[in-house]
């Protein structure tokens, strides 16, 4: 079938628009990718030498050291209390019907709404009311909030999609309530268990505007660290910081797209 | 199979399952009305009706899914109302066959065996047994999605009775297969069936595969078992319009009965038939009744004949060995009548025909019933 | 156990396994979720008392104060910077994830699914950074302006509602992306075969069919955007540099800056509310919108 001239046309305009955006997208972090490597202290366009000392200086920055610790621990306990109680939760939420099932949910589900600093706000006056220190309980405890919407939403798709037959014929042939969890529902859910257990760590990890008010200096997170680093000097270290996320980033998900196939993951397929 | 019964020889105490006035209602809607059942040893019993007549609903009683609102239910000796399902022995068969996508088909079938801690060498050996038993010997360690849907079934199959269940049940096993694979599976279930002497729980919704197969069939209906009996009575005597119409092709006639010099006669839009003594006593009828009849109890004859139902051709449908007619009938219930010409006799639309009905077994019922 | 204790139990359902100890810690974690929020409101509507953390006593002052034209203006800026960053991410992101969708190679598929999440595992204060390295007086698009010759002045975006505009679209852009690609997923290609089938052009396919149907899926993603942008804090922060004030970035500062908690926790709930009723009233008016359609 000969295509009309106007469906070329449409065609190659939605070609050029859709690379449009996705250059728009990709701006950022080329830029940042360039100015990474400018020797000049003053962050400059286009650069006139090139060095690698900014790298140097990311990786020997106290600060970013202990960031990176810091959000590395919440984000590792944040994700995996997250990741238990959400899928937890959504286990009950899709299967039963219980009294204080919908407000429940609602609640849960809140920090969608809620913005985060509103959540980190509340999470300090609440432990200023019951005199509790700003310590790193407290991090952890605002870290699941604000992740818990997104494991339930990521676990609820999986158990959706999660034929309970599977579930009858199992306790048909003789196996307990706990035998059919651990042989059946969580290896079967477990595709759904990783996507959201990574989409919490990640939000974890990035996590600043909440974690701002309830982190003291001594477990400051790497967000806040390259935000104070920000309002302080103005060389390219954090530019050089940047690169390195973004090509972290960038590689998991290839890795996590060659072997999930992430339009399973995102329900996007 | 199961060996712990011999000892003690009145095996025959109890059948093998037993539905002492068991209901189950879901909010306010009754889903199952009191319902009383034996299914006797090595029996396969069938439960047929049509989607929502609560055929589902008793399987997933007597399999623990539900818990029963009230009754009693036994599987042998015991009583089991209460039991889980996990305990309760059964093996169960499902409409997709609910095999576990990341298991392979030995250990599908094993994990039965699995969770009743059976020795390994032992268990090795009965998978084994099972799977040839379903000619499967050489797929144990394919997954379940790389089988066709006839080879799927038979891995559901061997694993529910690698457990040596006390009863096995069927939940629409054929419905995902296309019609020759269907056949050859049904025969083939029945063989293994009859071999083992495995008593069996059968649903379905399809009266072909429920005739075909079954010991007894138990007809139901908007909750409530109509009628329980063999096949054939099923099909020739039916208890009431409603299994008379859902169990085979009937053709129902709006009559009246008159008795004189102690024969009885319908009268069928006028015309008189004679039906034979062997029918139910007519004073156990209203005078206004219905008549089903099966199409091989209509026979075509001239319309001009005086017990002839005058009827027009409206439909000629070639079937091979036969050609369905479809007739428009003013005394027929629906204004139309089905029946079977296996001399193919070249009849065209418009023609007018005369019914001449069988005299011997007609099922007759009152008109005020329910109609499947 | 003490988690079996009736309190979930309303209905009777014959078996319900793990009921009690899987909804406990979500139980917990929704009741700090409450006690949270129940500060702030509890603060809302205490007295500030200068040079102390402790609050006074209860009044409702702080709401009072809210209607300063310094906060009115903060809610009309927050307002529209929601507004344009939803609208304008709309606009970007339903072109990308129609691509993603519909694209019939699965290279460009991975392609687009990666360049549009990878900004999402950066988090705000990075990618914030990167926009202001772009926007800035030295950044590549004064560079290029002035190379080209389109201006002769350096501007500076840093410091502008544009500027924190852009950046808030990019950071917007990859949920709403995920969001509309999976509405459109969901599409039954049939149907616009169908519309195909009985002489509908491409466009009109696109304008009676497909959009249409993605409607609810848009009206997902834009209330997403809407609540991500006032959600935001790094962004207005950090490119507005104070001269863009924004519902967040005014509660950092009279929370830290001049330690006043209860007027923070107040206008914390006034924004909350907000967006609750800006939403709210989003959603009735598209779903009027829709039947309106219908008819």
């Amino acid at each position: 079938m000969k295509k009309a001239f106007s469906d070329h046309l449409l065609d190659w305009s939605g070609r050029l628009l859709v690379l449009l955006i996705l250059i728009f997208i990709a701006l950022p972090f080329i830029v940042v990718f360039i100015v990474s490597f400018n020797d000049s202290s003053v962050v400059e366009f286009p650069p006139k030498h090139w060095s690698l000392r900014w790298y140097f200086n990311a990786f020997s920055y106290e600060d970013f050291v202990k960031g990176l610790r810091n959000s590395l621990m919440v984000a590792a306990v944040g994700s995996a209390i997250s990741l238990i109680v959400g899928a937890m939760f959504a286990f009950v939420f899709n299967r039963y019907e219980f009294s204080i099932r919908r407000p429940l949910h609602a609640i849960l589900m809140s920090p969608l709404i809620v913005p985060n600093f509103t959540i980190g706000l509340g999470a300090l006056l609440l432990a200023k009311g019951i005199f509790v220190p700003r310590s790193f309980g407290l991090l952890v405890l605002v870290h699941v909030m604000v992740t818990l919407p997104f494991v339930v939403r990521g676990v609820s798709v999986s158990l959706q999609n999660f034929n309970q037959a599977y579930e009858r014929a199992a306790e048909s042939l003789g196996a307990s309530p706990w035998y059919i969890l651990i042989t059946l529902t969580m290896p079967l859910l477990l595709p759904g268990l990783i996507s959201g257990w990574l989409f919490a760590a990640v939000l974890s990890f990035n996590e600043f505007s909440a974690s701002l008010f309830v982190a003291n200096l001594r477990n400051q997170t790497l967000p806040i660290a390259m935000y104070n680093y920000v309002r302080e000097y103005a060389d390219p270290t954090l530019a050089a910081l940047a690169v390195l996320y973004v090509v972290t980033s960038a590689a998991v998900l290839t890795v996590l797209h060659v072997f999930f196939r992430l339009e399973k993951v995102l329900n996007v397929e | 199979m199961s060996s712990d019964h011999q000892s003690s020889e009145n095996v025959s105490a109890r059948p093998a399952v037993q539905i002492d006035g068991v209901t189950k209602s879901f909010g306010n809607t009754p889903a199952l009305e009191p319902c009383w059942m034996k299914i006797k040893r090595g029996e396969f019993l069938t439960l047929l009706g049509p989607s929502g007549c609560g055929k589902t609903t008793l399987l997933n009683l007597i399999a623990g899914f539900l818990e029963a609102d009230n009754g009693e239910l036994f599987l042998g000796e015991d009583l089991v109302t209460q039991v889980p399902p996990h305990k309760r022995e059964i093996g169960i068969v499902f409409q997709n066959y609910a095999l576990f996508p990341h298991k392979t088909v030995a250990q599908n079938v094993e994990y039965g065996l699995r969770t009743r801690g059976v020795p390994k060498e032992e268990s090795r050996a009965r998978v084994k047994e099972a799977l040839s038993l379903v000619k499967l010997e050489n797929f144990a360690d394919r997954k379940p999605r790389q089988m066709s849907g006839g080879q799927q079934q038979r891995v559901a199959l061997a694993r529910a009775l690698v457990i040596r269940p006390r009863v096995l049940l069927l939940d629409e096993p054929f419905s995902a297969l296309d019609r020759n694979l269907r056949v050859s599976m049904q025969i083939e279930l029945k063989e293994i069936q009859t071999k083992l002497g495995l008593t069996t729980i059968f649903v379905t919704h399809d009266q072909n595969e429920a005739l075909s197969m079954s010991d007894r069939i138990a007809v139901m209906s908007r909750g409530r078992v109509r009628h329980v009996g063999s096949p054939q009575e099923i099909y020739e005597h039916p208890k009431d319009l409603f299994v008379a119409t859902f169990v085979g092709d009937t053709n129902l006639f709006r009559a009246r009965i008159e008795s004189s010099e102690g024969r009885t006669r319908l009268d069928i839009g006028g015309r008189k038939v004679e039906i034979s003594s062997e029918q139910k006593e007519p004073r156990d009828l209203p005078s206004a009744v219905i008549v089903a009849a099966r199409p091989e109890q209509c026979s075509l004859t001239s319309v001009e004949s005086p017990d002839a139902i005058p009827a027009t051709v409206a439909v000629v449908v070639y079937q091979g060995s036969y050609v369905e007619l479809y007739l428009e009938c003013e005394a027929a219930v629906h204004g139309r009548i089905m029946m079977r010409d296996v001399s193919k006799s070249f009849f065209h639309i418009g023609d007018k025909v005369g019914i001449r009905l069988a005299t011997k077994g007609l099922n007759i019922f009152g008109s005020e019933q329910e109609i499947g | 156990m003490w988690w079996s204790v009736d309190l979930f139990v309303v209905k009777t359902m014959s078996k319900r396994p793990f009921l009690g100890l899987f909804a406990s810690p979500a139980t917990l974690v929704a009741i700090s979720i409450v006690a949270a929020l129940l500060a702030i409101f509890q603060y809302s509507l205490r007295a500030y008392v200068p040079g102390s953390l402790r609050p006074g006593g209860f009044t409702i002052e702080n709401f009072a104060v809210l209607w300063k034209p310094m906060f009115r203006k903060a809610f009309l800026t927050t307002f529209l910077l929601c507004f344009w960053t939803a609208l304008l991410t709309l606009l970007a992101g339903f072109p990308l994830a129609y691509a993603m969708v519909r694209s019939k190679s699965s290279l460009v598929r991975g392609g687009i699914l990666i360049t549009s999440l990878t900004p999402m595992f950066l988090g705000e204060v990075i990618r914030t950074y990167s926009w202001m390295i772009v926007l800035g007086k030295q950044g590549i698009i004064n560079v290029c302006l002035l190379r080209l010759g389109v201006i002769s002045e350096p501007i500076s975006l840093m410091f502008t509602t544009t500027g924190v505009v852009i950046a808030l679209v990019h950071f917007t852009l990859p949920i709403v992306i995920i969001m509309i690609a999976a509405a459109l997923s969901h599409i039954d290609w049939n149907l616009e075969k169908a519309a195909a089938s009985l002489g509908a052009g491409r466009v009109r396919i696109f304008f009676t069919v497909t959009l249409p149907l993605a409607t609810p899926g848009l009206v997902a993603a834009t209330s997403t955007a809407f609540s991500w942008t006032f959600s935001a804090f790094a962004t207005p922060q950090m490119i507005g540099g104070g001269k863009v004030q924004t519902i967040s970035t005014l509660v950092y500062q009279v929370g830290f800056s001049s330690f006043n908690m209860p007027l923070a926790a107040s206008l914390s709930l006034a924004g909350l509310l907000f967006t609750i009723a800006v939403l709210t009233l989003f959603n009735v008016g598209m779903r009027k919108i829709e039947k309106l359609g219908d008819c």
